[in-house]
């Protein structure tokens, strides 16, 4: 019998559609997928079964009864336990009260129950026994954890609440190998006894090992739910990327060497700081230099060190010919240096104000302006935002308005105005929609073709391999290996970014 | 895998830092025993029982009000009513004990309509700011206008007396040992038992991050609600005091004590974003705040500078206080 | 119909729907309430408020939970040391002037240093600098002796200027076109809504977000010793803490005029409006023949009444 079922759920935030239709039918012992790329309601969807977010429409079964989840401590009610891709801890709190949080053991009706709580947090740990590194213990405080570790003690805490029905949404994505076996072999336990399990996470590897069927969503929608064992990767990515999904990939193969602009545009010599160390490479003028690697190998740390926002504890950098060592993002700025961060509303969006505002803020600091006149502006931000084909009603109304993709535009715009010598991509098309990523890539390259210097580092392979000169692939905080001209394959770059993992 | 490697500092291992973590009022309470130091050697005679016992008792009710404030800066609200609460309930069980005649009885019937009328505040308080989701400091301002104006309609001018079994009492000693004494025992004891309660993690887990405690399903609103019942009841309870020392009711005595119950929150080390701090940080904190009024006393300070030098001093030890606070958190 | 309802929702069209109600509810309470020269009165009030309000508003809107409760310990010491300085004569104006601006500026750059340096909370910086204001306060009152406004001072605030209106009310008017202008046709203004909004993603963008924020605590240094040096002139001479009553009143005019207490979002035509509505609230309280408790209650409970139309929090479930 199907554990929960929902039926056409939908949820819209003021304008944007996060998700249309959302279907999916999960049935006692089984390990069910939700793939989906970044953005398609993925997230959304587990939040709505969850109760932290309230759904506009559709319909939810649990144990084939229509229920209304009012909220968290409904869900639970209903036995649903989650786990929040963005985590649900408190930093300040030690690990075992964290676990228990959802549900503190009392005695005497008021007071916690200490020891209680030490032997249900020591059960869940014991779990993950000889995989939770350095420093875990059940008194230490959550904020002094790694991140693994944090995301270890999400995992214990969603475990603990001993749900039928649980929900695991991106649990590995920091996890190293041998806590994914664990965790792993935890979850096929779980599947044993009959609970209903959600699973989320993009590394294919993984969703083979541990699900039995999958449901794809693509653009808030349900397309379809697949038998594992019936399907092959190919398929599953064609249907998650639809039918747009042969465009940005297949484009003719960029030239592997430049042709002679004239000079490097950015050095970098045995640089080390916080997240990497000798890290050397040069970016010639129109060149892009593809930065590869699993996630958080030292590429954004490098980039950020470069634009002043980051830690640098020995090395050299030039621009140019002359020495470079930004202070901070605005000396880096005005040298010359421009910075793209993926992680728009974090870096890069000035929330709640026009789209003007969020182009202006580069010109203001490279032309020292003093008055801000809307009109002269106006002159200036147009071409920029028409450059990348940006849409918008109007230069006054608020960013927020734009969808993801157009508020990245408008973010890259904002180096368009005063050029920049050297463009640091920190992947940029994280969560943006395919026909923006063209727009994106189609301006890189131009600008390349201009003479900017250009670093581009991106999750997606794809894009790497479409678009960059040559390839330095990361592992664990250093350049591992470079991939130039034929070598430039899918499969060489998946080897090395797992060399040594 | 990598991440050991690439991003490998992120356990502090200072043997300080683990004490600052363990027990954050630490700075307060090498502050407070500096103080007392201090106050020694310019004055020999303020180390004395009876010096600490006035000391105490004057200041035992800014103790209780920072203890009060305490437990609302643990879920990241603020109460700027705390004060005007201690003034209501302060003339209320004047007035009331007054009117029934100052015997045991009535002070005992009166004492617990005071307690009532701190958790009606603390709940009216509480409603506003969770429930109705206005801003704590601008709501809780309006609340504490309210309430100075309940206080001056119970008694429109300061001066009515307490009954002098009540401030004797206050005053007094019992089996040779200085009233105050006593409270302040029941006060530790209380607090510690307090610290045992899932309420007070729960309100550390609301203070921590809101959005991550509500989605882990702990109940936001009434917690917080409760933490404003909370500084209700340690407000009146503050008001005991406060009628113990004066030994009369005045309906604007609380006004100044808010701020500086704040104060003392932030000197014991609490951050007022809510999440971390301890109530014995507070009541250090006051207590400091009654030190250095007493060190810059007795330094021989010159009358007209003494509000100056004091103000300078709190100001660097608040500022102190959120240094290592930061320290110890970081 | 959506832009109706969203138009009215609006805080500054709230306010001002509010104000003219309370003028007819005062009217109708007691007669004269709403006539010229009473509503002229109210501005002075008002104005005096909403200079204060200024600076509260700017440190708001810089975000981080920006606040500032040292504004009325700055008033009270810049009305005396205006009052020293100038001592009745009109030749002292200006020196006071600049006296009581440089003051400001100072102790608003003294809190700019300790939020923005040390990284102490705006609230806890503020009030530590506002008990040493007071300690100030109490050296000055004790050596020297209040002073007196300087007659062209007084007339200024209190008599007709141009068209019949006070100059303070010129002045008040003045402020508020300039901050609308720097708010939303500067650099510096468009600088402060990005770090209120969004302070990692300016600084990513090259604001000099410390000096910003100096800058900001300097700003309403600045406004509130204006507002003292206006009130000696409103009052003829000094009384101790006289700006105290500014401290509080200057946060909820911000907010009843729509800035968010979050920063990033609100402006300062909102706040003229809001003061102006506080003032006459207070106004209309008065001239309502109750107790002072009553007064106080009816004050109290309003608004709390009035802050339900304002920026509530967001709900946690989205």
């Amino acid at each position: 019998m199907s554990k929960l079922k929902l039926s056409g759920v939908s949820k819209a935030y003021g304008a944007t559609l996060a998700l249309r239709r959302g279907d999916l039918e999960l049935m006692a012992g089984e390990v069910h997928v939700l793939m989906g790329s970044n953005g398609s309601g993925k997230s959304t969807l587990c939040k709505i079964i969850a109760g932290s977010v309230r759904p506009d429409g559709g319909k939810i079964l649990v144990d084939d009864q229509p229920v209304t989840i009012s909220g968290p401590r409904s869900a639970r009610a209903h036995g649903i336990g989650i786990f929040y891709q963005e985590l649900s801890l408190a930093a300040r709190r030690s690990v075992e009260e964290n676990i228990s949080l959802g549900k503190l053991p009392v005695k005497s009706r008021v007071f916690i129950d200490r020891s209680e709580l030490r032997q249900r947090a020591a059960r869940y740990i014991g779990l993950f026994d000889g995989v939770c590194g350095e420093g875990f213990s059940a008194d230490t405080l959550v904020g002094n954890l790694r991140p693994d570790q944090r995301q270890l003690v999400e995992i214990m805490k969603a475990l603990a609440s001993e749900a039928p029905l649980l929900i695991f949404d991106e649990p590995t994505s920091a996890l190293d190998r041998a806590q994914v076996e664990r965790f792993f072999e935890i979850l096929r336990d779980l599947k044993r006894r009959g609970r209903g399990i959600i699973f989320i996470s993009h590394r294919m590897d993984e969703i083979k090992a541990i699900g039995d069927r999958v449901t794809i969503i693509r653009d808030g929608e349900t397309i379809t739910t697949l038998n594992l064992d019936d399907t092959d990767p190919a398929a599953v990515i064609r249907l998650m990327v639809g039918g747009a999904g042969d465009m940005p990939a297949s484009q003719s193969s960029v030239p592997a060497v430049v042709e002679g602009k004239g000079g490097a545009a950015l050095t970098v010599r045995d640089l080390s700081g916080r997240g990497f160390r000798n890290v050397s490479f040069e970016v010639g003028r129109g060149e892009i230099l593809g930065f590869g690697g699993l996630h958080g190998q030292g590429q954004s740390a490098v980039l950020r060190a470069i634009f002043g926002a980051g830690s640098i504890a020995s090395g050299e950098i030039l621009i140019g010919d002359s020495r470079f060592d930004a202070a901070n993002p605005r000396d880096a700025i005005r040298r010359g240096c421009a910075y793209v961060s993926g992680d728009r509303s974090r870096d890069g969006v000035i929330s709640g104000r026009p789209i003007i505002e969020n182009v202006t803020p580069i010109h203001y600091l490279r032309d020292r302006l003093l008055i801000a006149r809307p009109g002269k502006l106006r002159d200036r931000v147009a071409p920029a935002l028409e450059s990348m084909h940006t849409k918008f009603a109007s230069l006054f109304h608020p960013i927020g308005s734009l969808s993801g993709g157009n508020q990245q535009k408008v973010i890259i715009a904002r180096w368009l105005i005063d050029r920049p010598d050297v463009l640091l991509l920190d992947d940029p098309t994280k969560g943006i929609d395919l026909s923006a990523k063209a727009d994106l890539f189609a301006l890189i390259r131009q600008l390349a073709a201009e003479g900017l210097g250009i670093v581009l580092y991106s999750s997606e392979d794809a894009e790497l391999l479409g678009n960059a000169n040559r390839i330095l692939v990361f592992n664990g905080g250093s350049v591992s290996r470079e991939l130039t001209g034929a070598d430039r394959t899918r499969y060489n770059l998946y080897q090395a970014a797992y060399e040594a993992a | 895998m990598a991440e050991t490697a690439t991003v490998p500092t992120y356990r502090r291992t200072g043997g300080i830092g683990r004490l600052l973590e363990r027990y954050p009022f630490l700075p307060a309470l090498v502050i407070v025993a500096a103080l007392l130091l201090l106050n020694g050697f310019f004055s020999p005679n303020s180390l004395t029982l009876r010096a600490l016992t006035g000391l105490l008792s004057t200041y035992m009710a800014l103790i209780l009000l920072a203890i009060a404030q305490t437990y609302v800066v643990y879920a990241g609200d603020i109460d700027l009513s705390a004060g005007a609460i201690l003034s209501l309930v302060n003339v209320a069980i004047v007035v009331l004990m007054e009117r029934w005649g100052g015997g045991a009885g009535a002070v005992f019937l009166a004492l617990a309509i005071g307690l009532l009328l701190g958790l009606a505040c603390g709940l009216v308080n509480g409603l506003v700011v969770a429930a109705l989701r206005l801003q704590a400091i601008v709501a809780t301002f309006a609340t504490s206008i309210f309430f100075t104006g309940f206080a001056l309609y119970v008694l429109p001018v300061a001066g009515t007396p307490a009954p002098a079994l009540f401030w004797r009492t206050y005053g007094g000693r019992l089996f040779g040992v200085p009233f105050v004494f006593y409270i302040l025992a029941a006060l530790v004891i209380l607090v510690a038992v307090m610290s045992r309660t899932r309420l007070v993690t729960q309100l550390l887990a609301v203070g921590d991050d809101q959005q991550a405690a509500y989605q882990t399903g702990l109940p936001v609103i009434t917690t917080r609600i409760k933490g404003y019942v909370l500084c209700g009841l340690f407000s009146a309870l503050a008001a005991f005091c406060i009628t113990g020392d004066t030994a009369s009711g005045d309906p604007l005595v609380g006004g100044k004590m808010t701020l500086y119950s704040v104060a003392a929150v932030v000197l014991g080390g609490s951050a007022l974003s809510g999440g971390w701090g301890t109530v014995v940080g507070s009541l250090l904190g006051a207590l400091t705040i009654g030190l250095i009024n007493s060190v810059v006393f007795f330094m021989g300070t010159p009358s007209e500078w003494q509000n100056f030098v004091q103000g300078l001093a709190i100001l660097l030890v608040l500022m102190a206080g959120v240094l290592a606070g930061r320290r110890a958190r970081s | 119909m959506s832009r109706v309802v969203s138009f009215v929702r609006q805080p500054i069209v709230v306010a001002l729907v509010l104000i003219v109600l309370l003028l007819y509810l005062g009217e109708a309470l007691s007669p004269g309430f709403a006539t010229g020269g009473q509503i002229l009165r109210l501005l002075i009030v008002a104005s005096l408020l909403g200079i204060v309000a200024a600076g509260q508003n700017v440190v708001i809107l810089g975000g981080r939970e920006g606040i500032d409760l040292s504004v009325g310990g700055v008033v009270s010491l810049s009305a005396i040391i205006a009052g020293n300085v100038m001592n009745g004569a009109d030749g002292g104006i200006l020196p006071a002037v600049a006296a009581c601006l440089a003051a400001g500026a100072f102790f608003g750059l003294l809190n700019g240093l300790g939020v923005t340096l040390l990284r102490i909370p705006p609230l806890v910086m503020t009030l530590g600098m506002l008990g040493v204001l007071q300690g100030l306060l109490v050296v000055i009152r004790m050596g020297i002796p209040s002073g007196q406004a300087a007659p062209a001072l007084s007339r200024f605030v209190t008599q007709p200027l141009a068209y019949g209106i006070p100059g303070i009310i010129w002045l008040w008017i003045v402020i508020g076109i300039l901050l609308a202008l720097m708010l939303n046709r500067t650099v510096f203004g468009h600088r402060i809504y990005a770090i209120g909004s969004n302070e990692h993603a300016a600084y990513m963008a090259g604001v000099p977000v410390k000096l910003v924020r100096i800058a900001l605590f300097m700003t309403s240094g600045m406004f509130a010793a204006t507002a003292g040096l206006c009130l000696l002139g409103y009052s003829g001479t000094s009384f101790a803490n006289v700006g105290e009553q500014y401290m509080l009143p200057s946060i909820i005019a911000v907010v009843f005029g729509g800035t968010s207490l979050a920063g990033g979002k609100g402006g300062y035509t909102g706040t003229m409006a809001g003061a102006v509505l506080l003032v006459i609230l207070q106004s209309i309280l008065t001239t309502i023949n109750i107790e002072e408790s009553g007064r106080q209650m009816v004050f109290g409970a309003t608004l709390l009444l009035l802050m339900m139309f304002y920026g509530r929090g967001r709900a946690m479930r989205a």
